[in-house]
Formats: C-alpha cells, sequence, structure tokens
C-alpha cells in the first residue's frame, strides 16, 4: 500500500496551483461557516436590545456572509479543476503504461477490470486531492460546533453525541438490507438484458417469422419482478433516509428545549438559543466528515487498483533500423511460459506452417517471431537484427499479423488497415484488401473505405479479412497468420490463399494452421508437440508419420 | 423528447393528487417552524412561562414527525410515477433494439444493450430526482410564504424580493449550467468508450506498433474531458452567487429590518422564528432546486435523448400487411433486381433475373461478403430492391405471408423457455409431428440428453450446432412451402448437415441452400454460382463448364480427404 500512498501523493502533487486555493479557501471558509451562527446570536440579541453596537455586528455579519460565500465559489472551482487536472494525468499516465505492457495487461486483469481501473479507479484517485482537503477543512466547524456547544451547555453535547450514533445504526441497518434487495433486482434486470441479447442474436429469425411483437413481450416477462423489487428498495430506502432525516430536527427541538429553560432562568439569551440551536444542525455535520474520510479511503484502495497495474514492467524498444535483407527469422535457443528450447531459421521468402494440437504453443510462436511477447530465455532476430533492438519503426514496416479474432480499432475501416502507420496511402490499403479478398465488401459498405468500424459491423469472416489487409499493409518482410483464416469459407480462404502464394510471394510466411492443406502448400512445416518442436522439415515428408497425420484428424471438429 | 415525461405524469392524475396530499405533510415543518420558535420564545421561556414553550416545541416535534411520515409516503408516491415511467422507456429500448436489428439484420451489440440499460437506470433515477426537488421546492415556498405571513406579514417585504432575485439568477444560469454539464456526461462517457476500445484491442496495437499512436487519440480524449470538467467547475461555481443572494440576502435584510419590525410589535422570538424560516427551509429548499435541476434535469435530458434517439431510424417497411398475400405455390422469380445497401455503395446484387419453380432445390455457391444472405434477404422480403420484382408464389415477396416461407440463418435463435415452445415458436403441432421433425433432422440425441421437451433451456447451454439443430427441426415443423437454408448448417459436421438437408429435400417444397460446404452443391439439383462479376445457373456439369470458379472448387476438392471439407 506504500506505491498506493506514494501514488496519491503524486496526484496530489499534480492538482496544481488549484490545489493551494481550495486549501485556502477551505480553510477561511470552515472557520466562517463555525463563527456565523455566533456572530448572528450576539448580532440578534444587540438589536432587540437595541444596543448601541448593533451596526457593528450587522456589519460583521455582512462581511462573514460574503467572505463564506467568495471560499464556497472559489473552492467549488477549484477543488472541480484540481480533481480534473489530476484525473487527467493519472489517466494518460495509466493509458500510456498499458499500451507499453501491451497483450500481457489482460493476463492478469480482464478487459472489463482494466477498462474499470483507468476510468472509474482514475477518477476517484484523482479526487484524492480534493478529498483529503475538504474532509479534513471539515473537521474545523463540526469539531468547533461541538466545542462551541459545550461552551453554552455540556449537556446539549451530550444529547448531541447520542444522535449521531443514533444516525450511524440506521445507516448500517441500510446497508445490510439494501444488498440483499440489489441482488434480485440486478437479477430481474439481467434477465431482460440476457433476452434481449438473444433476441437479437436471433434477429433474422424474428424478422422472417414477424414474430417481433411476441419477442417484446417475451423479452419484457421480467418487468412485474422488476417493480416488485424496485419498490422493496424504494421502501428500504424511504425508511433509512426518513428515519436518518427525523434525527437532527429532534435534536435540535431537544436542544431548544433545554436551552428554553434556561433562557427562561436567565442564563442563555436569544441570540445564544439560536447559535445553540445552528451548532447541532452544523455538529451533525461530522456524519458529512466522515463521509470524506471515507472517501479518502476510497481513492487510496483505488490509487492501489492502479499501482497495481503499473506494477507490471512495459516492454522496451531498441532504436536501430532494420538492414537490408529477405526476411530471415532466426530462433536461437527460445524458451518461454509454455514453449521450450525453441532452435530454428526460416529463411527469407519462405512459407512456413505452423502445426500442433491444440495447447501446444502454436499461438506463443507467433507472438514471440515478431516480438509480440519476448522470451524468457534466447533470441529471435530478423536479418540478423535481434527483435529487441528494433525501433518502433522498423517492426511496425517490417512486421504484419493477423488473428483468427482481431480487434479493429482505428475509427474507419481505412484507419484500421492502415493503424500505426504514418499517413497510408489509400493505394497501399486498397491494394492490402483486394489481397485480403476485402476490397468487394468494403467498396459496397455505404461509405467505403471511410465508412466509420461501429456503423460496420461485421461478421467474423470478414473481419478477418480486414484484420489480414491490415497485416498485408504492415508485414513488408515478415507476415504471421495466426489462426488468421478460420471463419474464411472455402472460397475465400482459397483466394487468399492464392494472393499468399502470389502477389505476396516475397514476404516471409508465419502461419498457424489448422488444416492439411495449409501445411501442404506451405514450404516448410514446425510441427510442434507438448511445447517443443517436434520435427521442421516438409508437409510431405511429415506426412509418412501417423503421429503427425493424427494432429490433423484430431483438430476436425 | 417530452413524451415519457409527459405520459408517466399524466396517465394516472390520482398518483399526482397523492403525491400532492403527502407532500404537504411532509413540508408540515416548513410550514410551523418560524412560528413555533418565536411562541415558545416570546410566550412561553422569555414570558417565564416554559410550559407553554415546552407546547410550542412539542408542535414543532409533532410537525416533524409527520413530516418523516410524510416523507416516506412521498418517497413511495414518486416511485409509483418513476417506475411505470421506467417501464416505459425499457419496452421502447426493446422494442427499438428489436426493430432496428429486425429491419437492418445487424443490431445494436450486447455492449449497446447494457448501455441503453444503464441509460435507463440513469433516467429514472434522474426523474425522481427531479420530481422530488421540484416538488418539494413548491410546497416549501408556499408553506414558509403563509408561516411568515401568519407571523409577522411585513417579513414578506424583506425576504421576498432577495428570494426571487436569487431564483431568477439561477434560471437564467441554468441554460449554460445545462450545456456544460450536457458535454461533461458525454465526454465522461466518450473516455470510457475509447479506453475500452484501447483495453480490447491490445494485442493488435502492440502488433502494429501503434502505441504511441492510440496514446495520442486516448490522451486527445482525456484532456478534452478535462477541459469540460473544468468549465463545468467554473459555472457550477457561480451558482453559489444565486443562492448567497437567494439565501443568504433575506437573513441580512431581516436582521437589519430587525429595530423596524420590533417597532411593528415584533419580539425576539419572532425575529429567530423568522431566520428560522429563512435557515432550515427556504435556502435549503433553493439549494436543493439548484442541485436538482441543475444536475438531475440536464442527465434526465441526456439520458432521454439517448434512449429516444433509435426513434430517428427507419420505421418497419411500409406496405409490408403479412395478411394479404397468400401465394399459388412457391416458386421463386426475380426480374433484374438491383439492391446496394447505400446510395454510394456498389449494388451487391445487380439486374439479377432468376426462375426457380415451385419443389426446385438450388445450392448457392460463392465467396462469403458476395451477395449470398443479400438474396436470401431478397427473397424472403426482408430487403427491398432497389430496382426490379421478386415474386413468391406470384406475390411480392414483401407482401407475402411470413408463414408462406421461411429462412433459418447461421446464427440460430434459441430463446429462454422450454424446448418445446422453441420448437413449436413458428407453428404449434401435434406431439407427433413435432417427433418426427426432431427424428428427421438428427435432434433426438440432443431431445434425450435435456430429458424431454419439457426441459427449460437457453442458448448459452447449447452448442452452436445443437442450436442449428434445433433452429431446424422448427423449421421443419414449419408450413412454410419455400425454405431457405442460409448457412444453418455451418456448426455441424458433413454427415450431420447431410442429413438435415436430405431432411428437408424429402419434406418437399422450394429448397434454397446457401452452401456453406461444396457438399452442399453436390446434392442440389440445380447450383447458383455467384463470383462477384457474374449470377450463374445450372446443374453441376454445366457449371463446371461454364464457372471457371465452381471448376477451381470442384477440382480442389478431393473426395479422398475430407479435411479439404473441414473448416
Amino acid at each position: 500500500m506504500r506505491t498506493a500512498d506514494r501514488l496519491v501523493v503524486q496526484t496530489v502533487r499534480r492538482g496544481g496551483p488549484w490545489l493551494g486555493v481550495l486549501a485556502v479557501t477551505s480553510v477561511i471558509g470552515a472557520f466562517a461557516e463555525l463563527a456565523l451562527p455566533l456572530v448572528l446570536g450576539r448580532t440578534v440579541d444587540s438589536l432587540v436590545a437595541a444596543g448601541p453596537e448593533g451596526g457593528s455586528w450587522l456589519g460583521a455579519c455582512a462581511a462573514i456572509v460574503i467572505l463564506a460565500v467568495l471560499c464556497d465559489t472559489l473552492g467549488v472551482w477549484a477543488s472541480g479543476s484540481s480533481s480534473a487536472q489530476a484525473s487527467a494525468w493519472l489517466r494518460n499516465r495509466i493509458a500510456r503504461h498499458v499500451l507499453g505492457v501491451g497483450q500481457a495487461m489482460t493476463r492478469r486483469f480482464s478487459e472489463g477490470d482494466l477498462a474499470t481501473r483507468m476510468g472509474v479507479n482514475a477518477e476517484e484517485a484523482g479526487r484524492a486531492p480534493e478529498s483529503i482537503v475538504t474532509g479534513a477543512t471539515l473537521i474545523i466547524p463540526t469539531a468547533g460546533s461541538i466545542v462551541a456547544l459545550t461552551l453554552i451547555d455540556f449537556w446539549l453535547t451530550l444529547t448531541l453525541v447520542v444522535g449521531l450514533v443514533l444516525i450511524a445504526l440506521v445507516l448500517r441497518a441500510f446497508l445490510q438490507v439494501s444488498t440483499s434487495i440489489a441482488g434480485d433486482y440486478q437479477e430481474a434486470q439481467s434477465d431482460i438484458a440476457a433476452r434481449l441479447v438473444d433476441a437479437l442474436a436471433g434477429a433474422r429469425t424474428i424478422a422472417v417469422a414477424g414474430t417481433a411483437d411476441q419477442e417484446r413481450a417475451r423479452v419484457l416477462t421480467a418487468l412485474p419482478r422488476l417493480r416488485l423489487h424496485a419498490m422493496e428498495m424504494w421502501r428500504a430506502n424511504a425508511r433509512a433516509g426518513v428515519q436518518a432525516g427525523i434525527v437532527v430536527p429532534l435534536l435540535e427541538v431537544a436542544v431548544l428545549a433545554v436551552g428554553g429553560l434556561r433562557l427562561a432562568a436567565g442564563d442563555l439569551t436569544v441570540g445564544e438559543l439560536y447559535s445553540a440551536a445552528r451548532y447541532v444542525v452544523l455538529g451533525a455535520g461530522l456524519g458529512a466528515a466522515l463521509g470524506y474520510v471515507n472517501r479518502l479511503a476510497r481513492a487510496r484502495a483505488a490509487a492501489g487498483r492502479i499501482t497495481e497495474l503499473i506494477a507490471e514492467r512495459p516492454r522496451a524498444y531498441g532504436g536501430q533500423p532494420l538492414p537490408a535483407g529477405p526476411g530471415t527469422l532466426e530462433l536461437r535457443g527460445v524458451s518461454a511460459d509454455g514453449l521450450a528450447d525453441v532452435d530454428l531459421v526460416v529463411p527469407g521468402g519462405y512459407a512456413v506452417a505452423v502445426v500442433g494440437r491444440s495447447g501446444t504453443g502454436k499461438s506463443l510462436l507467433a507472438a514471440l517471431a515478431g516480438r509480440l511477447v519476448d522470451p524468457l530465455r534466447g533470441t529471435v532476430s530478423l536479418d540478423g537484427v535481434p527483435l529487441p533492438r528494433l525501433s518502433p519503426e522498423a517492426l511496425r514496416h517490417a512486421v504484419g499479423y493477423a488473428f483468427e479474432r482481431p480487434a479493429l480499432i482505428g475509427g474507419t475501416i481505412a484507419g484500421a488497415i492502415g493503424l500505426g502507420l504514418d499517413r497510408p496511402d489509400p493505394e497501399t490499403v486498397r491494394a492490402a484488401a483486394r489481397a485480403a479478398c476485402a476490397d468487394t465488401f468494403v467498396r459496397r459498405l455505404p461509405l467505403g473505405y471511410d465508412t466509420p468500424l461501429d456503423e460496420a459491423p461485421m461478421s467474423g469472416g470478414e473481419r478477418q479479412r480486414i484484420g489480414l489487409a491490415r497485416a498485408f499493409a504492415h508485414g513488408e518482410r515478415l507476415l504471421i497468420l495466426d489462426d488468421a483464416t478460420s471463419s474464411l469459407d472455402t472460397v475465400t480462404e482459397r483466394q487468399v490463399g492464392r494472393a499468399l502464394a502470389g502477389e505476396l510471394h516475397g514476404r516471409t510466411r508465419l502461419i498457424v494452421a489448422h488444416r492439411a492443406a495449409t501445411a501442404a502448400a506451405a514450404d516448410r512445416v514446425i510441427w510442434l508437440d507438448g511445447g517443443r518442436v517436434r520435427a521442421y522439415d516438409s508437409h510431405h515428408a511429415l506426412w509418412r508419420d501417423p503421429c503427425y497425420r493424427a494432429v490433423f484428424q484430431a483438430g476436425a471438429p | 423528447m417530452n413524451r415519457p415525461v409527459r405520459r408517466a405524469l399524466r396517465s394516472d392524475p390520482y398518483r399526482l393528487v397523492r403525491l400532492g396530499a403527502w407532500s404537504v405533510a411532509e413540508t408540515a415543518p416548513a410550514l410551523v417552524i418560524g412560528l413555533a420558535i418565536a411562541r415558545a420564545i416570546d410566550e412561553g421561556f422569555a414570558a417565564g412561562r416554559p410550559g407553554v414553550g415546552f407546547a410550542w416545541l412539542a408542535v414543532l416535534g409533532g410537525a416533524w414527525l409527520v413530516a418523516a411520515v410524510g416523507a416516506r409516503q412521498v418517497v413511495m408516491a414518486v416511485a409509483a410515477i418513476v417506475e411505470p415511467f421506467r417501464e416505459d422507456l425499457l419496452a421502447h429500448v426493446v422494442e427499438g433494439a428489436l426493430q432496428r436489428s429486425t429491419t437492418s439484420g445487424r443490431g445494436p451489440g450486447t455492449g449497446a444493450v447494457a448501455r441503453s440499460n444503464l441509460q435507463v437506470e440513469l433516467a429514472r433515477d434522474a426523474f425522481a430526482s427531479v420530481i422530488t426537488v421540484v416538488r418539494s421546492f413548491v410546497f416549501t415556498v408556499v408553506s414558509v410564504m403563509l408561516g411568515l405571513t401568519t407571523l409577522i406579514p411585513e417579513v414578506l417585504v424583506l425576504v421576498l424580493p432577495p428570494f426571487v432575485v436569487g431564483l431568477g439568477l439561477f434560471l437564467l444560469s441554468l441554460p449554460a449550467l445545462a450545456r456544460r454539464q450536457r458535454a461533461f456526461i458525454m465526454a465522461d462517457e466518450h473516455t470510457a468508450e475509447s479506453l475500452t476500445d484501447m483495453v480490447g484491442g491490445l494485442r493488435d496495437i502492440t502488433a502494429c506498433r501503434a502505441e504511441d499512436r492510440v496514446a495520442a487519440t486516448v490522451g486527445l480524449q482525456v484532456a478534452e474531458q478535462a477541459r469540460v470538467t473544468r468549465s463545468l467547475a467554473r459555472v457550477t461555481a457561480l451558482r453559489t452567487v444565486s443562492l448567497a443572494v437567494g439565501g443568504w440576502l433575506p437573513v441580512l435584510l431581516v436582521l437589519a429590518g430587525t429595530p423596524w419590525l420590533i417597532s411593528r410589535g415584533a419580539g425576539a422570538g419572532v425575529i429567530l422564528g423568522a431566520l428560522a424560516y429563512i435557515t432550515q427551509s427556504l435556502a435549503p429548499a433553493l439549494g436543493n432546486l439548484v442541485e436538482g435541476l441543475g444536475i438531475s434535469g440536464v442527465r434526465l435530458r441526456v439520458s432521454l435523448n439517448r434512449i429516444l434517439h433509435s426513434e430517428d431510424l427507419p420505421r418497419r417497411p411500409a406496405g409490408r400487411s403479412p395478411s394479404k398475400g397468400t401465394s399459388r405455390g412457391a416458386g421463386v422469380e426475380l426480374r433484374g433486381v438491383t439492391f446496394a445497401y447505400g446510395p454510394h455503395a456498389e449494388p451487391v446484387i445487380d439486374d439479377l433475373h432468376l426462375s426457380v419453380p415451385e419443389g426446385d432445390h438450388i445450392a448457392v455457391v460463392g465467396p462469403s461478403g458476395i451477395g449470398k444472405s443479400t438474396l436470401a434477404a431478397l427473397v424472403t422480403g426482408m430487403l427491398r430492391p432497389h430496382s426490379g420484382q421478386i415474386l413468391v408464389g406470384g406475390v411480392p415477396a414483401e407482401e407475402l405471408h411470413p408463414a408462406g416461407r421461411t429462412l433459418i440463418p447461421q446464427e440460430a435463435y434459441v430463446f429462454r423457455g422450454s424446448l418445446m415452445e422453441n420448437l413449436t415458436y413458428l407453428a404449434q403441432a401435434p406431439a407427433a409431428a413435432v417427433d418426427g421433425a426432431v427424428a428427421a433432422v438428427g435432434l433426438t440425441a440432443l431431445v434425450t440428453r435435456l430429458g424431454g421437451y419439457s426441459a427449460e433451456i437457453h442458448s448459452g447451454m447449447l452448442s452452436p450446432g445443437e442450436r442449428q439443430l434445433i433452429a431446424l427441426a422448427r423449421a421443419y415443423l414449419a408450413p412454410a412451402r419455400l425454405v431457405i437454408l442460409d448457412e444453418a448448417t455451418c456448426h455441424l459436421d458433413p454427415a450431420a448437415e447431410a442429413r438435415a438437408e436430405e431432411a428437408f429435400i424429402r419434406r418437399g417444397g422450394t429448397l434454397l441452400v446457401i452452401a456453406h460446404r461444396l457438399t452442399s452443391a453436390l446434392r442440389a439439383r440445380r447450383i447458383l454460382v455467384m463470383d462477384g462479376t457474374s449470377v450463374r445457373l445450372g446443374g453441376h456439369e454445366e457449371m463446371l463448364a461454364v464457372s471457371p470458379l465452381y471448376a477451381d472448387l470442384v477440382g480442389r476438392w478431393n473426395p479422398s480427404n475430407t479435411q479439404e471439407l473441414v473448416p
């Protein structure tokens, strides 16, 4: 947790000058708030008594009110600005870090978890400076009121403390009730969502059958249940809110009663009675101050969750360009978690298939070959240069990856294909799309290549083809296809295969494959078995081994 | 966009009456607080009669208890208004999503569903908060004014003008505040979206070495959010001015006017009472109104906008009145059909002529994305051609009764319910017919495994292949004379696919199979080959001769190596 605290401190510093403004206005505002009931009470007393200093008390009142309002105004501005600045700094820092670590991040944290940490948690941690200042200064009026009340009458303070304990108990009881009700409520909600998702997946069936109205009723089956649980929540809410809300006014009445007796006895002025009543209300604000402590605890917890992200080491790039070469890929003594002692050379321009039963490290080998991940031991080099020495620019233009389920980012179709490239020219993008058999369907989209990705929902096969086009646009020397044609129908796969053997012929190709035909079409086959290279030879030569043939039979669904 | 709000408020006037009645109870303290304090001091404690003082304080305490009961009932009355409102919105979301996905074939994804559910939730909470705050403000202001009038009417001169000015200032600043609050909500959502996209694409970003590029894009969004947040903080800060004028200025004026009020007969208690009215009731009500309208009101508008946005989308194609089109037979006729997905997009189907007599069995072959599913959608009337005509049994496709034809898409629809409900989704059928269909398509093993037709099923518990078998059995039971299988067997193994297709061949009627594997073509009577440049129809031998694509496919297909057929 120490690193989390350090992060909180760093965040506090990033709040900038605004934080100083917030601190100053909070402290002054807090004292003004504390002084106000006292001064108001005195003013009433002197005005009622028509004393000579009535005017100056009134002036003091006006000054304190103006001061409090000014401090409040500046404070709201400063707290909003400082937490905006702190959150933005945190978010940028985390985003860069997460990008630097890359996919390794998703192995430890789920995608939803990551997004939450970068979004909500960064926001909470960014509020740390503001929570510290506001929480700390809130002690002044609340604790001060209790002191002031005690100075007026000790028994009033005792009544107040009992009341606060009551509030705390009520709120705790509410939290216990609401979690179980909330569970039922969320269950009903997710039932509706799940049915809707089902129906949307079956949209074509529903459209053809003309049963949309029927489906609407089916999706909303849980609506009465939802209403029932929602009303229970409202009821619990109402009960707790009312119970908590009645305590302070009743305390105030009690204080007025006790104070009234002392007033009758001549021990208290009317003004002091007013002050006492106001101090009860202010002192009850201690609950809110405790809320700020809670907020700080949350900010600290959020910072802790963010620190866990920052603990992952990002990947470092070298600065070397890639010398001219045919694209020879060399793995020397490479071991990684799931793959051991890989030692092989893929000659430049070769097409090499990677085969093996599932779970034998095919994807890992593909990831190692283009530096998607780094090996624990050994070196991977391209045309004689170890990959970690290459600059990101060199890697970006030399290596192209295509995946089974590509994630498409970059705004538009063209942006997704040319992701990361400096001003990719439209012809490169189109040529890559043509080679991947994507050109035809892209041109049929409403805005062709400029169609925004979220307006172009694509089938699995279409996404794979955009992913292939992206790889073709990037990997001028080495193409790594990790099961990247699995969703293509026979016809399209054949056409992509033709492009790989034709216009992309000069590039080194590493193809993770499940089909015998793909292996047969490759120059060589890397046969992985149990996390090791079992053989590295031509498909023809390997086919004689029944164990090798069994790899393909087992792969059939 | 205010329609759901209006509907919620007007649908049941009794609810509003109830809300109003309990609101009176809830604001009882705002009516008596100053009066009770004034009388307790002036006629009780200060006059040496503590009994009277206690009595007035008891009245105040009683008012607070009545208020507590009232507040509880108010919450329930508000709930009674906003829960139907939420149901209204939820129904709208469901209907919109269904309509969009059934008209375009492209529905919102799971993420979009979750987002709209969240918006509905936010809208409900915001609506509840707006009702609560506005109502409480109105009742409190009226109560306080009545109370002050009873206490000493002259004080209204000191309280009312600054309060009205403060309220006016707030209302004037409301549009600017609303704009900023709206921008803030949008920026927050955009940042969340761009972070989610980034996290989902980490592997691909590394693969393209686009870390810097993406960091810069995300950075822009983050900076924009920070800018908007600061701008909101600035305007929010200014609204304290209206609170100061409306809430604090009356206090100062009452104090300044104290000598005058005393000269009009007020005691010290009356001054305290007036101050209590202002600081305990009036100022908090104004503060809550400012918070409530400035934040919840804007939230409500934004969420409603988001939810009702779907109304801009195309309605169901007009003129599709399924009642009228009773077809004569189930032959399919396409005359010069052209279709494109947008005015600037290239046509997917271009001047297609096709004649399929009743009882024919055709396989459609071609690379994916070439327009096979579009053709299926046109024949079922889901899409309408830009030019040309499509007739099914002599009736225009879009006018045909849904029972006249059926289409099984690749993504089989299985809903939460019993297996029997799922099987008889398209048509009621006697048990014997269901048994027959189940046996014909090869679903028997699954029925046994699930434990009979009454088993409750949902899509998550079935494999894609099992879902397809259920969809096939369902279509088999349907009365339709035209059946289109749009890669409906792609998740089945070749043997199961053959069995299912042969069941439909035996079933009779016109059969159109969009082939995922070449074997489907070999079973068909005629083959329609779409290769992007032309569409050709003919028998196997004929297509071998005229279609290079088909010949290539068949040439590559080697019966001795079935691996080729397994995707």
